[in-house]
């Protein structure tokens, strides 16, 4: 490694983390003293209060994850303007999201009073057994995937500035664990906002890094063609199948809508302007941002130009030396905020998320079995009777002591890192798009999906794609994502058929064209 | 412009906008194959770089865009989210 930047690294990264912290918690403690609503529905949804502009920053800031910023990157040094190109079909993700979801959601979150997305699903299907199990399979995946962005975005502070690994596991853990229970949804949806802008900034940054360090624009397009041509082709000369473009269209393009993480975000606009702004705002930045920072990954080539071993034998070594490689101290630390922010607004939404399932999906249930949604919490209306005020406070403390306890385990098993981060990811996407998907599409869109046919859909699909992913076993070859989505489908169809079809109630609430 | 349609109505109108997203997705993914895989084959370049990385990338990008516009401005319809048909008096 050429340099690394120490002090000058970590000034950026410590400025950026106490921002945010501080950001959190004003914007959280100012909306407590304006609002003076329910604990739950302020502390898991904000309220339903998000306009346009953090609406589209907090969608793509919890989607565009650390392996957007290393790994994709680092893979497209070796692959090409092959993976560029794949990663363009992210653009599809904020228009699909919102325009699928959007209305719908908040239609019928609002009719019911839901805050979580399990609160939509148990509505919609009344049934436990598929709320536990939507809870523990986002407890599951969200779990990994936090530990990926750990890792990814404590490798990338160590690579870059030299201090330990443990260092910066620590200062990302304090600062992100800090500001998503104190800060809440509402906290960690505008600190997202801080976060993508970060993350435009690094792009920016590095680019000037890589075109400086190259000699131009056209002198590191020319590199790249004399010592890879290949790099040109969008089929990287086989090392970019066919089948690989189709599976990263089903896995980061076509079914991240059901991801729900991102479905959570259609519960919690404001009105429907937010939406419909969010979504054009939304996919101008996707896009700069995916196909941008992908694209200085494949020119990183006309800078590094050695052969993978002497980067360290690995991809996700690729950004980190090139940020060193290219910028002066004081950039470079600027440049690595970037990712970081993207690591840790992942973390940040998916800390929140999981731990709305564990305290409102699970627990808050079982202390109020009977009780339906629309009951038990509605959103911004605790009443004012003694024992719900005393339920407010057990409430709170409950939720603010899960976030903190999920946040530390999930800092405790990232101490001893997992290889192949990227992947982890992968895995986490595809576990959770097969989990969901069909739940939440026939749930909303299909009048005849039972609960039955959901449980199915939901457990079945999922085992069937851990199962597949195990055992190691592909269909053409392909990543286990085409096993686990048809799997899901059948279930729910055949499942669906075979049972009695829902009560009106649930039409009246879904269904009530029909 | 807020309409007073009916929750009914207003589902209804959600169920039309999201087929017209999936023709929107169709139209992206179109023009995906052909800005990409279809300008490759073409063997065209322009300031040292194929053209097919350009119209692949940042042409998809921009075909993404104005399906996003259309859908906003044309498509998707502003409803009040709040229903107000049965319990009436909260504004």
């Amino acid at each position: 490694m050429s340099s690394l930047t120490g002090l000058a690294g970590l000034v950026p990264v410590v400025v950026f983390l106490a921002a945010a912290l501080g950001i959190a918690v004003y914007s959280r403690s100012r909306a407590a003293k304006a609002a003076g609503g329910g604990f739950v529905g302020e502390y898991f949804l904000g309220n339903r209060s998000l306009g346009a502009f953090v609406l589209a920053m907090t969608t793509i800031a919890t989607y565009g994850s650390v392996s957007s910023f290393v790994g994709g990157p680092g893979q497209a040094w070796q692959t090409g303007f092959g993976w560029v190109y794949m990663a363009a079909v992210q653009v599809t993700t904020l228009f699909l999201l919102y325009g699928l979801m959007g209305k719908k959601m908040a239609l019928v979150s609002r009719k019911l009073g839901a805050v979580t997305v399990i609160d939509v699903i148990r509505a919609r299907y009344k049934s436990n057994v598929l709320a536990n199990a939507a809870a523990i399979i986002i407890v599951v995946f969200f779990a990994t995937t936090m530990i990926a962005q750990f890792v990814g975005g404590a490798k990338l502070f160590a690579a870059v500035t030299g201090y330990s690994y443990v260092t910066g596991l620590v200062i990302f853990a304090v600062a992100v664990v800090a500001f998503t229970t104190l800060g809440g949804f509402r906290g960690v949806a505008i600190t997202d906002a801080l976060c993508g802008i970060a993350m435009l900034v690094g792009i920016v940054v590095l680019a000037g890094g890589i075109f400086t360090a190259g000699g131009g624009y056209e002198q590191v397009m020319d590199t790249i063609a004399a010592n890879h041509p290949e790099m040109l082709e969008p089929l990287d000369a086989g090392g970019m199948p066919v089948g690989l473009y189709f599976t990263q269209w089903l896995l980061v393009g076509v079914f991240t809508f059901c991801l729900p993480q991102s479905v959570v975000r259609t519960m919690g606009f404001k009105d429907m302007k937010a939406m419909r702004n969010a979504m054009v705002l939304g996919t101008v930045i996707i896009g700069f941002m995916m196909i941008g920072v992908t694209a200085l990954g494949t020119f990183s080539a006309g800078v590094l130009t050695d052969d993978l071993a002497a980067y360290g034998g690995s991809v996700d070594n690729i950004i980190p030396q090139v940020i060193v490689a290219t910028l002066p101290p004081w950039l470079a630390g600027i440049a690595i905020v970037g990712p970081i922010a993207a690591s840790i607004s992942t973390v940040s939404s998916l800390l929140i998320a999981a731990s709305s399932a564990i305290v409102k999906d699970v627990w808050l249930n079982y202390r109020h079995p009977r009780a339906h949604v629309q009951e038990s919490v509605p959103v911004g209306g605790a009443s004012g009777k003694p024992d719900a005020v005393r339920d407010d406070r057990v409430v709170r403390i409950v939720s603010h002591a899960m976030t903190l306890f999920i946040g530390i385990a999930v800092f405790v098993l990232s101490i001893t890192p997992p290889d192949l981060i990227w992947k982890i990811n992968m895995f986490a996407f595809g576990g959770l798009e097969t989990a969901f998907c069909w739940v939440l599409v026939c749930g909303l869109f299909w009048k005849r999906a039972t609960k039955e046919g959901a449980i199915l859909s939901m457990v079945g699909g999922t085992a069937a794609y851990c199962i597949a992913m195990a055992l190691g076993f592909k269909l053409f070859g392909l990543h286990q994502i085409v096993i686990g989505i048809p799997v899901a489908l059948v279930l729910m169809v055949a499942g669906s058929l075979a049972t009695k079809q829902p009560d009106d109630e649930t039409r009246a609430v879904f269904f009530p064209a029909d | 412009m807020k309409n007073r349609a009916s929750y009914a109505d207003k589902m209804r109108q959600a169920n039309r906008e999201a087929k017209a997203t999936l023709v929107g997705l169709a139209v992206v993914v179109i023009a995906w194959v052909a800005l990409g895989f279809g300008v490759a084959s073409t063997g065209i370049e322009v300031f040292h770089t194929p053209l097919w990385v350009i119209t692949g990338t940042v042409g998809t990008w921009i075909v993404a865009i104005i399906v996003a516009v259309v859908m906003s401005r044309r498509v998707i319809t502003d409803v009040d989210l709040d229903d107000v048909e049965e319990g009436g008096a909260h504004e």
